[in-house]
């Protein structure tokens, strides 16, 4: 089943539901990087909170698909990692080093929607 | 292997004359026994036999069966037990024998129930040559056969305080074990959990450590995390490894993770090492690490050390 992209200002949503096949997120890639020119999007979020397996294959595949939608101009968040896939991914060395991560999807929405990002979006 | 050693010592400790008052023991029981002496003696692999057999029949007990080694050296001290039974001299050495046995019938994890039906067995088969032997006299045979007896439930006490002693042991190591476990990841502020980890860092603990924390940012939703490592004795390549691990994981999740506590000797060692923390965010102490935490959640200290000594003063 492809994984369906959502618009909300200037933010994309990917919400990953249901376990996907390889071919479904290659498929999530061109539909992403395609997107983010067409829409103009700053940010883009992609929540895997549904998914209780992350394995290498997809690991590797978030990763192009942040490096690549940087250079379309767009931040990536990886939003709702489950406790028990993050202790698997670290046992595996997958770390996702130098992407963004994010609690949940409220969370990662706000990291890409804000144009100070960088700066503190807690209580403050 | 030591602390079996230290709670197995109060069994051969405790007053020898205690445990045979408690079963009765009279100066006539050591001439009756002494009478029998002999004849024990020359039937002891018949008794032990009495005993094993009957022990073979449940599964209770199979553990012992399996294990070749163990089962030589059990019929080994139980016909050395035998002897001593009847030797007349219930001393020290006595008590250790039979504590030493009783550690292995724990090893072998024997059911006291079975353990003790089987010592009846043996029980009986000294009892039925105690009776061919005053055939014509029951009284002597009742008398002779009642001062065994009282070896033999002295015996049995004995045992089973072996048995307690060793249940005992494992009792307190798993409550150290589990003691040494719990790691309570803290709420301080909203969203900034502590954890305070105190203690031996061993792979098993980093694991539940980590489980837990992940866990408890779930939770609390948690953004900040600071982990103060003061409480850990030795930080070598092993558990700083662990710790960047821990790190990590809660960074996929989302969350930062501030380590603090990291003493001097510690931050040398760990540079001798060789050992990369530099993806690690330390802060010395845990004072320095919620201020840090405070400063990433946006939380502003209003008033300082100033104001409020002058409200303490008025």
């Amino acid at each position: 089943m492809p994984v369906p992209i959502l618009k909300q200002g200037g933010v994309l949503i990917a919400s990953i539901q249901t376990a996907v096949t390889d071919q479904d997120l290659v498929q999530l890639q061109d539909d992403l990087a395609d997107k983010v020119g067409r829409f103009r999007s700053g940010g883009v979020v992609i929540d895997v909170s549904a998914l209780d397996v992350m394995d290498s294959f997809a690991t590797r595949m978030l990763r192009n698909l942040a490096h690549t939608l940087k250079m379309r101009g767009a931040t990536t968040v990886i939003a709702g990692i489950q406790p028990d896939v993050a202790f698997a991914m670290v046992e595996l060395g997958l770390t996702l080093d130098g992407i963004l991560t994010a609690l949940d999807l409220e969370e990662g929405f706000d990291m890409v929607a804000t144009p100070s990002r960088e700066d503190d979006h807690g209580v403050g | 292997m030591a602390s079996d050693q230290v709670t197995l010592q109060g069994v051969i400790d405790y007053d020898i004359d205690r445990r045979k008052r408690f079963v009765d023991f009279k100066p006539e029981d050591t001439s009756r026994i002494a009478a029998i002496k002999e004849m024990i003696e020359r039937h002891a692999d018949e008794h032990a036999a009495a005993f094993f057999n009957y022990l073979s029949q449940f599964e209770e007990a199979a553990a012992l069966f399996r294990n070749p080694d163990m089962l030589r050296e059990v019929k080994r001290l139980k016909h050395e037990h035998l002897l001593a039974m009847v030797s007349g001299d219930y001393g020290k050495a006595y008590i250790e024998q039979r504590v030493l046995l009783g550690a292995l019938y724990s090893r072998a994890g024997l059911d006291s129930r079975v353990f003790l039906g089987a010592f009846h067995q043996l029980m009986q088969s000294i009892g039925r040559k105690i009776a061919e032997m005053f055939a014509r006299d029951a009284q002597a045979a009742l008398q002779h056969f009642a001062s065994v007896n009282k070896i033999g439930f002295m015996d049995i006490g004995i045992i089973v305080d072996v048995l307690v002693a060793e249940r005992e042991r494992i009792i307190r190591t798993q409550e150290k074990a589990i003691l040494e476990l719990s790691t309570p990841a803290l709420q301080i502020r909203d969203r900034l959990l502590m954890l305070p980890i105190i203690g031996l860092l061993d792979s098993m603990r980093a694991k539940q450590l980590t489980d837990n924390l992940l866990h408890s940012i779930r939770a609390s939703r948690a953004k900040v995390v600071v982990m103060d490592i003061t409480g850990v004795a030795a930080v070598d390549s092993k558990v700083a490894n662990h710790l960047i691990q821990t790190v990590t994981a809660a960074r996929l999740m989302g969350t930062q993770v501030i380590v603090t506590g990291l003493s001097a000797e510690v931050a040398q060692s760990l540079v001798a090492l060789g050992v990369d923390l530099s993806k690690i965010n330390t802060v010395g102490d845990l004072q320095g690490g919620i201020e840090e935490a405070e400063r990433i959640l946006g939380y502003k200290i209003v008033g300082g050390s100033e104001p409020a000594a002058q409200r303490a003063r008025l």
